[in-house]
């Protein structure tokens, strides 16, 4: 695709140097991008109480899975579990299922329902109509998150009512409040506002705008109906947008962490996450990350430290969070490059 | 198709203009299709879109009990917001995180996406991949917040033992805290979403712009200025107004490496906004988002007009 470099005298000296220095240039550029999954990696297989040595272990001298084992015992019961994160000890399996869950319902309601809106915009609307119902659907987008942060959570307190609890209205008539539905503290409360994107929208519609109306006027013709149409001639046309979108969404739904942090109350229900964060700070608030206490023998030195965990726990779990981004990553990579197509706001 | 083909008064032929030109029934059935099509998103766009963002606006203007009925206070909760002498401090946090986080990694995108084209397919393909390789920010900052440990992290030793420094403060020091806030995002810059975004804009210019260039004794950086940069216009001002947007709120990168410490150097609008929510002032929550909301609207505008977008692209 070489559109820089002439396609004449290629062969000159300081040209090739140009160009092999540029690739020189995006080689080490890949190096320190992949520098932390290398540090993580190393690190979660590195005995406890080295990751505390103060000179780094860049390489893995002593390797042991000793960290690996822990984190999946943990897996099987609570105990060691309990021990790493105080009271808040689940089998890791019940957080891995929970993000898995938010994140797959999220996509699997919300590619269709986005899409959707996204081809009727494109293609079935004309004009004014089509104009004021993209506004309608993008309006928000450059709405900060935080203005919504705290009506989104009383709503999810208190749907159908964005009101805190004292103010829900009263049915006419009576004392009694308007019977309202809590989604706080189960995983619809992530699941839910994130089932209209109004970024993923805009994907969308700047994909399907570039499908020549030719093609569905033929169909058409030949009487499919609209949803029909969708289904058998655009969706497949459009597998290259469908599959950048699920990957966006996909990592924004599993990494999300403000989101949960507000709505998840019950350690049961929360994502991986937010317990990657809560063992994290119960670790670093027992001491057993400060390399004072931790020689010094302290009691949650000797539990954690004599269990050999330490920060290459931490980075087993980091792994674990990114690992199920990564699978996404690579099932979806051969289309990523032809789905994005932004047409800017206008 | 395996459908059966169902009878209607189509025309024959025309299909390009054939839209006013339907028989009525098949007409009135794909409006109520369309509708049909745009029924979901909508309501959800207006149950969690737009209703939150007017109640937004109205829960500013009460006290927001969160048991007790609440009332109408009027502009109280904004006043007080503007009286918190942490505010200040938090929009200044905020200010220049985002400025420097905008400044020092915006460009990365852009030169990796038009590098990377520059690559014959197969190389292309293999870098793209290692390229893109994507990385959990939980992760990641968890990862950062070990390298900055001042005992025992990765940093300090290269620093003293490497560098031969004296013991460096990094994310202790309220003076640097911001710096190395934003730092392993520039170490470790990877396209993204962005990068993505470049790549395929790219792809959609013609080569003979190129070749035009070429002809004239357009160079290498010649031609990312005057052909690449210009076709990318559109596209880079999105993703800027998006990067700022993002950048001025963030919260999972400082929370997890600084929790806004040290003495709130590090605290951002949004943390700030999140120790209100735990402290259930709602209103007052409410009214410092919309402070927010506001000065990010200030700045998308002001970029906006100073930042018009290409008329010819």
């Amino acid at each position: 695709m070489s559109m820089l470099f002439p396609k004449v005298g290629r062969k000159q000296p300081l040209l090739r140097l140009g160009w092999w220095l540029m690739v020189i240039v995006l080689a080490l550029g890949v190096l320190t991008h992949l520098l932390p999954f290398y540090i993580m990696i190393v690190t979660s297989i590195t005995p406890a109480q080295e990751t505390l040595s103060t000179t780094p272990v860049l390489w893995p001298l002593h390797p042991t899975l000793a960290a690996w084992k822990l984190i999946f015992q943990w897996a099987e019961n609570s105990g060691a579990g309990a021990l790493l994160a105080g009271s808040a000890g689940e089998p890791f399996w019940v957080y891995f299922w929970n993000s898995f869950f938010m994140t797959s319902v999220t996509l699997l309601i919300s590619i269709p329902v986005t899409s959707m809106a996204a081809y009727a915009t494109s293609k079935l609307l004309r004009g004014r109509r089509a104009r004021w119902t993209f506004l309608f659907f993008i309006g928000t987008l450059m709405i900060p998150l935080a203005v919504l942060l705290i009506p989104l959570l009383f709503l999810t307190l208190n749907f159908p009512f964005a009101l805190p609890g004292g103010s829900i209205p009263t049915i006419p008539g009576t004392d009694e409040p308007f019977p309202t539905l809590s989604l706080y503290d189960t995983p619809w409360a992530i699941i839910v506002p994130g089932i209209f994107n109004a970024y993923n929208y805009l994907i969308f519609k700047g994909y399907f705008d570039t499908i020549p109306d030719s093609v569905l006027q033929a169909a058409r013709v030949d009487g499919g109906s609209e949803f029909n149409i969708f289904r058998r001639i655009v969706f497949p046309m459009s597998i290259p947008v469908y599959s950048v979108v699920a990957w966006i969404q996909f990592y924004a739904v599993w990494d999300s962490f403000l989101w949960p942090q507000l709505v998840i109350q019950s350690n049961d229900k929360a994502p991986t996450a937010l317990a990657i964060y809560t063992v994290m700070n119960n670790f670093i608030n027992s001491g057993v990350m400060d390399r004072a206490t931790a020689l010094s023998q302290s009691a949650a030195m000797r539990s954690a430290l004599a269990a050999g965990l330490s920060w290459n726990g931490l980075m087993v779990l980091a792994l674990l969070q990114t690992f199920p981004i990564f699978v996404m990553f690579i099932l979806c990579r051969e289309y990523l490059l032809r789905g994005v197509r932004i047409q800017g706001l206008k | 198709m395996s459908e059966p083909v169902t009878e209607v008064a189509a025309p024959v032929g025309g299909s390009e203009v054939a839209q006013p030109a339907q028989a009525p029934r098949l007409r009135r059935r794909s409006r109520l299709e369309t509708w049909l099509f745009l029924l979901p998103a909508a309501l959800f766009q207006l149950v969690w879109g737009w209703y939150p963002l007017l109640m937004a606006f109205l829960i500013s203007l009460t006290d927001a009990q969160p048991m007790l009925p609440s009332h109408f206070t009027g502009l109280e909760s904004y006043i007080r917001v503007w009286n918190d002498p942490l505010v200040g401090q938090a929009f200044r946090v905020t200010f220049i995180y985002g400025a420097m986080l905008v400044a020092l990694t915006f460009v990365f995108p852009l030169l990796i996406a038009i590098f990377l084209m520059e690559l014959p397919p197969r190389l292309m393909r293999w870098m793209m991949i290692l390229w893109f390789l994507p990385i959990s920010v939980i992760a990641n900052s968890i990862l950062w917040r070990y390298l900055y440990n001042e005992q025992y992290g990765l940093l300090e030793y290269i620093a003293t033992d490497i560098l031969h420094l004296p013991h460096q403060p990094f994310l202790n020091d309220p003076h640097q805290v911001l710096f190395w806030l934003v730092f392993p995002s520039v170490v470790v810059a990877g396209p993204g979403v962005a990068g993505l975004a470049y790549m395929a804009a790219l792809q959609g210019i013609p080569r003979s712009y190129f070749e035009a260039a070429e002809i004239e004794g357009a160079g290498f950086w010649r031609k990312i200025w005057t052909v690449s940069l210009p076709r990318l216009r559109p596209v880079i001002a999105v993703m800027l107004v998006y990067g700022i947007i993002q950048g001025l709120q963030d919260y999972t990168w400082p929370q997890i490496l600084t929790g806004g410490q040290p003495e709130g150097a590090s605290r951002t609008v949004m943390l700030y906004l999140f120790s209100y929510i735990q402290n259930q002032r709602y209103a007052d929550a409410t009214a410092l988002s919309i402070y927010l909301f506001l000065a990010i609207f200030t700045i998308v505008v002001l970029f906006r007009t100073f930042f018009k977008e290409d008329p010819d692209a």
